[in-house]
């Protein structure tokens, strides 16, 4: 796998050399980065019931924080042993973690940190 | 002040502790650790442990695996032996008590990392170092043959010349707190004291990881194996790139995880460029190592600090509900994720090589073994599969056992042994004033060290950088050690900045002296003045002893340093 990538990479190598960049696909991914700049800028998903005299990162951070504590206490049917503890549907583990599979992307990932690769 | 014992330990991580245990039954043992007993890379190693605990797995799968990883640079008969015993290495911490994650069948709970092709994790949640660390410390610290002796850094390893033999007879270490040399004198030496990540300015290693043993074992005259070999994850949080700066520099890297460029992340130079593309069709999910490689190329051609790594465009709910570690700990300082780019940059993580080992983790050195991520076993070869780490130090730490109860029990004690070498000296004559000066200016040479070795051994490398690098740390190290000296330091002086400097300096030589000697490109050494993979050149790099030409503070034992 490590040997494949080497020669992936020194190949790309030999065209950028690590050389000047084609203007044409910096012009594309520059419109696009724009494009979704823009996007961005238009998403105003802010509920009804914030407080209008609360800044954006105060609004963020409660959020954050229910975001945290909705993953903590989210229960469907017949998601606990006979223990008590948290039994994952889709792997059969006990004890671990909700929501997807912190490996899934080939490092291990919780709530978007890495922990360990 | 003297101590005696059959064994001495450096290191409390898995490797010392586990070694420690065994030998324990054997006779008397001393664990030796810088800081706190708990404070270690294992503690850190959140992930798994990586080992064939399935029936539908194999061994020959797990050497597949791994050998494919190391870029078909590993020791067959090592990855054999790794992979054949992890299984019961694993089976023995289960029943000492550590309390893996199982599934509903009541079977270990296994999961899947990059590059493994069977699900063989074996965890505890995400914190298996922390685990297994309390586990065997709390055993350790049951142990009466056992004595741990925390704050003490050890600073030089204590070796004769017999012959053409070197034999190792103990360390000499400084007691941190109560600012005491002392000198342990025992007749096997177990030398587990983990890596060497602050050689770089982003790591993930806590501080304690400054290459100790490694630069300790190569003074001694050790052969040293594959320091080229730094592996690196490429996004962690960069500080340069937040709004409000953290008031202290942050001890250990804040990985963004795979999942964010999984999930659609995208990355940005500072000119707003998509650089991924460029370097691979598979843009941001190309392997790590490529886009670590890819980032590192841009941030040397570019001049700067950091890349951006953009989830911005997708849904706010979405990125809140997926990654709200990332979120809050951004958020911290000034970053809203939701709207703004995440500064990342690649932060040193797991040093491949270290001192070389046998296959019951013997050393060239007699006397001296050695375990964990300071040995290189020839497991890792030029990359490391994730989760073998901890299963490499459980391995070695178990087959170093019996090799050194057959050396202790053919070695004397003689009470004169401790006057053979001259004995380190604390600074207590050196005025505040002079100690202030010295601690400003390390900790100033420690930062331009770290700082060259990003700019000019970072992970694309060539020929004409490291030759920089190898001349601007030689001036850095002479101009530091001449303002010691003039300072009133003496040679046989002792203390923790200072002697951690010079390990760092150690260090980076041998990474750069290493990454000089190949000449191909391979697993995790890439150079653009070579390329590609040589399969001529399909051997470990090995720096073996000499008596030193060089004549810095930093390449001589301490006790050998009125001898010149």
């Amino acid at each position: 796998m490590a040997s494949n990538l080497c020669r992936l990479f020194s190949s790309s190598a030999l065209k950028l050399t690590f050389s000047h960049t084609r203007s044409d696909q910096l012009t594309r991914s520059l419109s696009n980065s724009v494009n979704r700049l823009i996007c961005s800028a238009t998403q105003q998903p802010h509920p009804l019931e914030e407080n209008p005299k609360q800044s954006h990162k105060q609004r963020l951070r409660k959020r954050i924080s229910k975001t945290k504590a909705r993953k903590k206490i989210k229960k469907t049917t017949n998601d606990y042993d006979d223990n008590g503890n948290f039994v994952n549907k889709a792997t059969g583990e006990v004890g671990g973690p909700r929501g997807p599979e912190p490996t899934r992307f080939g490092d291990w990932e919780k709530n978007g940190r890495c922990c360990d690769f | 002040m003297s101590q005696y014992f059959d064994f001495a330990v450096i290191g409390s991580g898995v490797a010392g502790l586990r070694y420690a245990l065994d030998v324990a039954k054997h006779g008397s043992v001393a664990v030796i650790t810088k800081a706190e007993p708990h404070e270690s890379n294992t503690n850190y190693a959140q992930g798994g442990v990586g080992s064939v605990l399935s029936p539908s797995d194999s061994v020959e799968s797990h050497m597949h695996d791994t050998i494919v990883a190391g870029a078909y640079l590993c020791d067959e008969e090592t990855v054999r032996v790794v992979c054949t015993e992890g299984p019961d290495r694993i089976r023995e911490l289960m029943a000492m008590g550590a309390s893996f994650d199982h599934g509903e069948d009541g079977n270990l709970h296994l999961t899947r990392e990059g590059g493994h092709s069977h699900h063989r994790i074996a965890h505890v949640a995400d914190m298996t170092g922390r685990e297994i660390v309390r586990v065997l410390l709390k055993a350790v610290v049951n142990d009466p043959n056992i004595s741990v002796f925390d704050h003490h850094f050890a600073i030089d390893l204590l070796t004769y010349q017999d012959c053409s033999d070197t034999i190792c007879l103990g360390v000499d270490t400084f007691n941190t707190e109560t600012l005491e040399a002392i000198r342990f004198i025992s007749k096997v030496t177990l030398l587990a004291s983990g890596g060497a990540g602050h050689i770089y300015p982003t790591t993930t290693n806590p501080l304690i990881a400054t290459g100790d043993g490694m630069a300790m074992a190569y003074r001694a005259q050790a052969v040293i194996s594959n320091m080229e070999f730094v592996q690196f994850h490429p996004t962690a949080l960069a500080d340069e790139g937040l709004p409000i700066k953290p008031t202290k520099s942050r001890e250990n890297a804040f990985l963004i995880s795979e999942a964010v460029r999984g999930a659609g992340g995208i990355l940005y130079n500072l000119g707003m460029e998509r650089f991924m593309p460029l370097y691979d069709e598979r843009a941001e999910l190309a392997p790590r190592d490529v886009v670590a490689r890819s980032i590192d190329d841009q941030l040397k051609k570019r001049n700067e600090k950091y890349v951006l790594l953009d989830i911005s465009h997708r849904a706010s709910e979405k990125i809140l509900s997926h990654f709200p570690n990332i979120a809050a700990e951004c958020l911290k300082y000034g970053l809203d994720i939701t709207r703004q780019p995440i500064p990342v940059v690649p932060a040193a993580h797991y040093m491949c090589g270290g001192v070389h080992a046998r296959l019951h983790g013997e050393t060239n050195i007699q006397g001296l073994y050695v375990a964990g991520e300071v040995a290189c076993t020839g497991l890792h070869g030029a990359n490391r599969l994730a989760s073998n780490s901890i299963v490499e130090a459980l391995v070695f730490a178990r087959r170093a056992v019996q090799p050194s109860i057959d050396h202790m029990k053919s070695s004397k004690h003689d009470p004169s042994t401790s006057n053979l070498w001259g004995k380190p000296v604390v600074t207590s004559s050196l005025g505040s004033d002079a100690m202030d000066k010295i601690l400003t200016m390390t900790r100033t040479i420690r930062k331009e060290l770290q700082s060259i070795m990003w700019d000019y051994v970072g992970i694309v490398r060539s020929t004409t950088r490291l030759e920089f690098a190898e001349q601007k740390i030689g001036e850095l190290e002479a101009k530091w050690e001449e303002y010691l000296f003039q300072q009133g330091w003496e040679p046989t002086m002792v203390g923790l900045e200072a002697c951690e400097m010079r390990n760092l300096f150690c260090c980076a030589e041998l990474v750069i002296s290493s990454a000089l000697s190949r000449h191909e490109s391979r697993g995790l050494h890439y150079t653009v003045d070579f390329p590609n993979l040589e399969e001529s050149k399909r051997l470990p790099t090995i720096i073996f002893p000499c008596s030193s030409v060089k004549s810095t503070w930093s390449s001589r034992q301490l006790h050998k340093q009125l001898m010149c």
